[in-house]
């Protein structure tokens, strides 16, 4: 029987030193593999994410643990781990308002003006890779919010599809605790909820009406092509898996999915650099979108 | 113009110093100009003396510029000669918020020099910093007028120099340019305050115009504005100004945009505690009231 060696206490999470080399490191392959970016004054966060992993595999040095991420056989494992605790946290409701902003002052009018002409008054959504609902849940509260007003006499259908059948199912089920419902206010609750007991929240028939809910592969190649016509599609932090050639093939998928005109949101910190130069990427206060620009735009870009 | 062309004696000195790298500012040189004013120097040892900065004894100019350090003291010294320029009772803008943009502008323009391999960051620094002194000229010579715009704007969520255009028939692009004439800045920062926001005022918009021109937005874009914020639709890439650099710095079309912005997202943080601690913590909010 082999002699069991005690190990060091792995340090804390918050005794890590953000300035170890390891950890930028450890912040550029992130960014090469995933496309997520952590900024110098943001790098505290891979930080303790990492001291997370570290815990857990019972390493004491960033060092080891860039090991783990490099040359350890179960390198892809680890990473996806690590992706996975970065992006822990992201989802619940109204996460990102700047992005539901942009909708509502420049991408929505933009799009009924240019749609309103052939008279077709139905808008699409795609929430693709929508985990446990709470994505899809925000847009159609945000597009019945709006329906008196900026879509009086339009209708709308909101798509979510997972890959993920447990997530679909707790999708599907809509019911959320205070973490998921944290910046949902009293009226949206009272209005698109009822009580699931055990201090939790259901979202309610009109809610769930709104959206269709469906097992996608985004590497699908025909299941793919047959999602056509959407005006915004949303793909938060399902990406920064994909190796770079399954990526592109997505991202032109998205291409050929979307309206000229439309638009595609990643998560906050994705990057497309390198991946893609077909969509225009758009800054918008607070929150960029990539955009596919219509054929008849000159190049000089939008204004 | 005469009321706010008598600039303090110690703004051409100031504006030479800031055109210089960081690491080639002599302290004794800053020190000298600190100790030159006594408002200056009361105010460098106040803030120096303040519990942000750890509450030590601090006694001297010199030592007071040591703690604070060469960034935050030439901020400090160019906010403390426009607010001699400017009158209390004149500011328009809110100072915070003007003082957030103007460095926000700065650091960013400094930054993407660097990216595109510009020769003179330091002077993308200065060209951020100064781009929007059109704001103070307005504050002073048009203060209701400038009222006016800035809440219109504000309500509208409109850029602030198309307003300008509507309710003053000029911008502070035009009365910047003449601030600037006249205190005899150089041809490239004349142009930068005249054309930020409209490169095609000229026939052939220089690098630093395009830099600022291209800084300004995302500025705007990431809550550093005029105090309120616009609706904003910015396609970078096609943007003329963008397509002008790229042409001579090609460094610029490997420029991942989506982490640069991000970069500017952190940075801010330091931008925003820098203002505070030189100019006060305000609320930046344009009170469309006042």
């Amino acid at each position: 029987m082999p002699i069991e060696i005690a190990k060091p206490k792995p340090a804390p999470a918050l005794e890590q030193n953000s300035s170890d080399p390891a950890f930028l490191k450890i912040r550029d392959l992130v960014y090469r593999i995933s496309g997520i970016y952590h900024a110098e004054e943001k790098l505290y966060l891979l930080t303790s994410r990492c001291a997370r992993r570290m815990v857990a595999l019972e390493l004491t040095s960033p060092a080891e643990y860039l090991e783990h991420l490099t040359v350890r056989g179960n390198r892809d494992a680890e990473l996806r781990l690590l992706l996975n605790e970065i992006t822990i946290g992201e989802t619940y409701m109204f996460r990102h308002p700047a992005q539901l902003d942009a909708l509502r002052k420049v991408i929505l009018p933009e799009i009924l003006q240019a749609k309103g002409v052939h008279g077709l008054k139905r808008l699409r959504f795609w929430c693709a890779g929508c985990s446990t609902g709470e994505e899809p849940h925000t847009l159609a509260m945000f597009l019945l919010e709006e329906k008196e007003k900026l879509l009086a006499g339009w209708t709308f259908d909101i798509l979510a599809t997972d890959l993920n059948d447990n997530s679909l199912e707790a999708a599907r089920a809509g019911i959320y605790g205070e973490y998921a419902l944290r910046s949902t206010n009293d009226r949206l609750r009272a209005k698109y909820f009822k009580d699931a007991g055990d201090k939790k929240l259901q979202a309610n028939d009109l809610l769930k009406s709104q959206i269709r809910f469906d097992r996608i592969n985004l590497r699908d190649d025909n299941k793919m092509l047959f999602q056509k016509g959407m005006d915004v599609i949303f793909c938060c932090n399902v990406l920064i898996y994909f190796d770079l050639a399954s990526k592109r093939r997505v991202i032109q998928h998205f291409y050929s999915n979307l309206m000229p005109g439309g638009y595609l949101f990643l998560g906050h910190a994705e990057s497309l650099f390198q991946v893609d130069d077909t969509f225009r990427l758009v800054h918008f206060t607070g929150t960029t979108a990539y955009w596919k620009a219509p054929a008849t735009l000159p190049a000089g870009g939008k204004k | 113009m005469d009321s706010i062309s008598t600039a303090p004696a110690i703004l051409q000195p100031l504006l030479d110093m800031l055109r210089l790298p960081l690491e080639e500012i002599k302290i004794e040189k800053v020190v000298d100009l600190v100790s030159y004013d006594g408002a200056i120097a009361a105010q460098c040892l106040r803030l120096a003396n303040s519990p942000l900065y750890g509450r030590r004894e601090i006694e001297t100019v010199r030592s007071a510029v040591m703690v604070l350090g060469l960034d935050r003291v030439r901020t400090l010294l160019l906010g403390l000669c426009m607010n001699r320029v400017i009158p209390a009772d004149k500011w328009v803008i809110e100072p915070n918020a003007f003082w957030r943009h103007s460095l926000g502008c700065a650091l960013v323009t400094q930054r993407m020099a660097r990216k595109i391999e510009y020769h003179e960051p330091e002077k993308a620094y200065l060209a951020g910093l100064l781009h929007d002194i059109g704001l103070l000229v307005n504050s002073v010579l048009y203060t209701e007028g400038f009222r006016e715009c800035l809440r219109i704007a504000a309500e509208q969520q409109a850029p602030l120099h198309v307003i300008e255009e509507q309710v003053l028939g000029f911008t502070h692009c035009d009365s910047g340019r003449m601030l600037a004439e006249h205190w005899r800045l150089s041809k490239e920062l004349v142009d930068v305050t005249y054309c930020h926001y409209d490169l095609s005022l000229l026939a052939a918009p220089g690098p630093l115009a395009c830099l600022v021109h291209l800084s300004d937005l995302l500025c705007r874009a990431r809550y550093l504005g005029y105090g309120y914020d616009e609706i904003m639709s910015v396609d970078l890439g096609g943007d003329a100004a963008w397509q002008i650099l790229v042409a001579s710095y090609p460094a610029l079309g490997n420029m991942d945009l989506v982490r640069f912005t991000l970069d500017i997202d952190g940075a801010m943080d330091q931008i925003v505690a820098t203002v505070d601690s030189v100019f006060g913590s305000k609320n930046v909010a344009v009170s469309a009231a006042t």
